[in-house]
């Protein structure tokens, strides 16, 4: 964590209105410890009982005046998700996502394993917004992190906090286990793999069972929302992205960490990144830019379907309203600094056949043409490629664009699209068969395991 | 008649356009079966296979609306608007035109759905696209049955060509309908397979 984050945020200093506690500063998700778990009492005792501001369609609007988005990558905004799960009859199971199938991202562990009841709160809130009975947390396949939850949720359940019933579903461990039409899939009681979805309306498990599906750490500003109300959520951030949101950090020495963020705070504060060099820099990778963790030559954004940005970028905030025209996105919060000792190409070629691997294989041009562009990607990454190799991938990358039915070809087709932007003059020396990269350590983190059979998307 | 004239052109134009259809059609046939079982074709990627397969599509629609279109205005037969979408309603030749007026309706079908492709489910979407194996020979049919021309010559040589190729196509789909890769395994075949062909990039 970087200093500013332990200070108050400068709006904080306002003033709240008497009859609300005020709210709580920084972090607002995660506990100040950092690594202590809040049990119900502390939970409590921090945050007092569930409370939903002005009950009813009152929350509604207070998440429309607060400009919650979802935090699971779209940023799309809750209050319009939830408005429409308002209207449909029968009310939809209400699912948590915290399934996080992006190996970069570890934020919404952290966050169920440090602020559980923050989660189950926003749940029962979205459950009781929408008049639904029933609730589903989707969570990774990891043992102890379900004993905590399920202990949590019997806990809550015998203290009667909650009107809607609470059921645990596994995620299995694939990149694609969260998508939203993987979650309704899985939650139907099939493979969790993605799906056609419906243009408009929610996603269902079956005919007359819609699924309002939220990220957890979108349940847990609206937990806070539902306390504290819009106009404390809107001392954090920007005026167009307002509140915080978790980042997982990959730092250029190696270090991962999560922390929580105001949007619109410079990604060079978060990464160490020491002020941003001149213009002359931009557009491109280069030599590397100094921080507090080594030289950096590049930054990612946004995870596996995320951009690759030049170190020069750095000085941007953490903000869609910023980052869109670069062809990047907050998505979920990942951002990774990559030092300057590494090859680019090297490092998006392995990410690059994890994602193909990690195609459902059930749209050719995503399980045809994923390995086909990871394949070219390697060979760009190796000594002297071909030099028409960087023609075919951006025309593959044309071809398989939009043309899944969920949009593991668009998100992966980005990240490689960018590299090829940001990392280009080391193409040009690979081709010359040098290569700047001195260091082979891999710096992503990539799973060693793929889908073999269809019980490994269950 | 002998030569294109003012009174002939649209006959002319209708023939034709309902003989490069036909050849469309089966090409269109033969890629979606190549599609299908992941075929591949010389010099193309596996997945450009598919944009052939929708670009031929949409090509022969444009002749099959011309197709229609002249039949419908040419005035040495009169063939009604009705006649053209609704089988055996017409009054010349009903069923043979009728057998073609089916055709269109389930080509129409086939390209509605797969436009509408996003907003339905996959599995409506595939039974509707099976009508495939329907229109084409209903097609064959129509034009064997309603043009004298078909029965002999060169028009009778493209028409034996095109059905050849067709149940040449489809044998080889039954025969490799027993070796489908089961989709948990399809990204990483491919992947083996780009492996196996390292320096193959074209």
């Amino acid at each position: 964590m970087t200093d500013s984050l332990t200070l108050p945020h400068p709006a904080m200093a306002s003033g709240v209105p008497s009859s609300v506690p005020p709210g709580p500063g920084l972090p607002r998700l995660l506990p100040d410890a950092g690594t202590v778990p809040v049990d119900l009492r502390a939970h409590l005792a921090t945050h007092g009982p569930l409370r939903a501001a002005g009950g009813g369609d009152g929350l509604l609007r207070e998440v429309a005046a607060a400009g919650l988005t979802g935090r699971g990558g779209a940023a799309f905004p809750v209050a319009r998700k939830l408005a429409a799960a308002a209207e449909v009859r029968p009310a939809p199971v209400v699912a948590g996502n915290g399934a996080e199938g992006e190996p970069a991202s570890s934020k919404d562990r952290s966050l169920l394993w440090l602020s559980p009841h923050l989660v189950l709160d926003g749940l029962q809130l979205a459950a009781g917004a929408v008049g639904s009975r029933s609730a589903v947390l989707y969570v990774p396949r990891n043992e102890r992190l379900h004993i905590r939850l399920a202990g949590a949720i019997a806990e809550r359940a015998a203290a009667g906090m909650d009107a809607a019933s609470v059921e645990l579903v596994t995620a299995p461990d694939r990149f694609l286990a969260g998508e939203e039409s993987a979650l309704v899939s899985r939650l139907a009681g099939r493979p969790a793999l993605p799906a056609y979805r419906p243009v408009r309306g929610l996603p269902r498990l079956a005919p007359g069972r819609a699924a309002l599906v939220q990220n957890v750490e979108t349940l847990a500003h609206l937990a806070l929302i539902g306390r504290y109300g819009a106009a404390w959520f809107r001392e954090a951030g920007t005026e167009a992205e307002p509140g915080t949101m978790l980042a997982t950090l990959h730092l250029a020495d190696g270090r991962t960490s999560v922390t929580e963020v105001p949007l619109g705070t410079s990604l060079a504060g978060l990464l160490g990144l020491d002020g941003g060099p001149g213009p002359a820099e931009a557009g491109a990778a280069g030599p590397g830019v100094p921080s507090a963790f080594g030289p950096v030559q590049a930054v990612l954004v946004g995870g596996y379907h995320g951009a690759w940005l030049p170190a020069a970028a750095a000085a941007l905030p953490l903000a869609n309203a910023a980052l869109r025209p670069l062809g990047a996105a907050v998505g979920a919060g990942v951002l990774a600094a990559l030092p300057a000792d590494r090859c680019g190409l090297a490092e998006t070629a392995r990410v690059a056949r994890y994602l193909a691997l990690e195609s459902a294989g059930q749209c050719g041009p995503c399980f045809n043409g994923l390995p086909r562009i990871a394949a070219a990607m390697a060979h760009l990454a190796g000594p002297r490629p071909d030099p028409r190799a960087r023609a075919d991938l951006e025309r593959w990358a044309g071809l398989v664009t939009g043309r899944g039915a969920c949009h593991h070809p668009d998100g992966s087709v980005r990240f490689i699209r960018s590299a090829l932007r940001v990392f280009a003059a080391e193409t040009g020396l690979h081709e010359q068969g040098r290569c700047s990269g001195t260091d082979p350590r891999p710096f992503l983190p990539v799973p060693a395991t793929s889908p073999a059979t269809e019980e490994d998307w269950s | 008649m002998t030569g294109i004239t003012s009174s002939t052109a649209l006959w002319y134009a209708s023939r034709a356009t309902g003989v490069v259809t036909l050849l469309l059609l089966t090409a269109v046939v033969l890629l979606g079966i190549l599609v299908n079982r992941q075929g591949r074709l010389p010099g193309l990627p596996g997945f450009a296979v598919t944009g052939l397969h929708r670009n031929v599509s949409l090509l022969a629609v444009a002749f099959l609306a011309i197709h229609v279109v002249t039949a419908i205005a040419d005035p040495y037969v009169t063939i009604g608007l009705a006649a053209a979408v609704l089988p055996f309603a017409s009054a010349y030749k009903p069923i043979w035109l009728g057998l073609g007026a089916i055709s269109l309706d389930l080509v129409a079908a086939l390209i509605l759905t797969s436009l509408a492709r996003a907003r339905m489910s996959r599995r409506a979407w595939r039974a509707i696209h099976w009508l495939g194996y329907a229109a084409w020979p209903l097609a064959v049919v129509h034009s064997i049955g309603s043009s004298a021309d078909a029965r002999s010559g060169l028009v009778l040589g493209v028409l034996v060509a095109c059905v050849l190729a067709t149940v040449a196509a489809l044998a080889w789909r039954l025969s490799q309908a027993a070796r489908e890769i089961p989709r948990a395994g399809r990204a990483a075949a491919a992947l083996n397979r780009m492996s196996a062909r390292k320096a193959g990039l074209r």
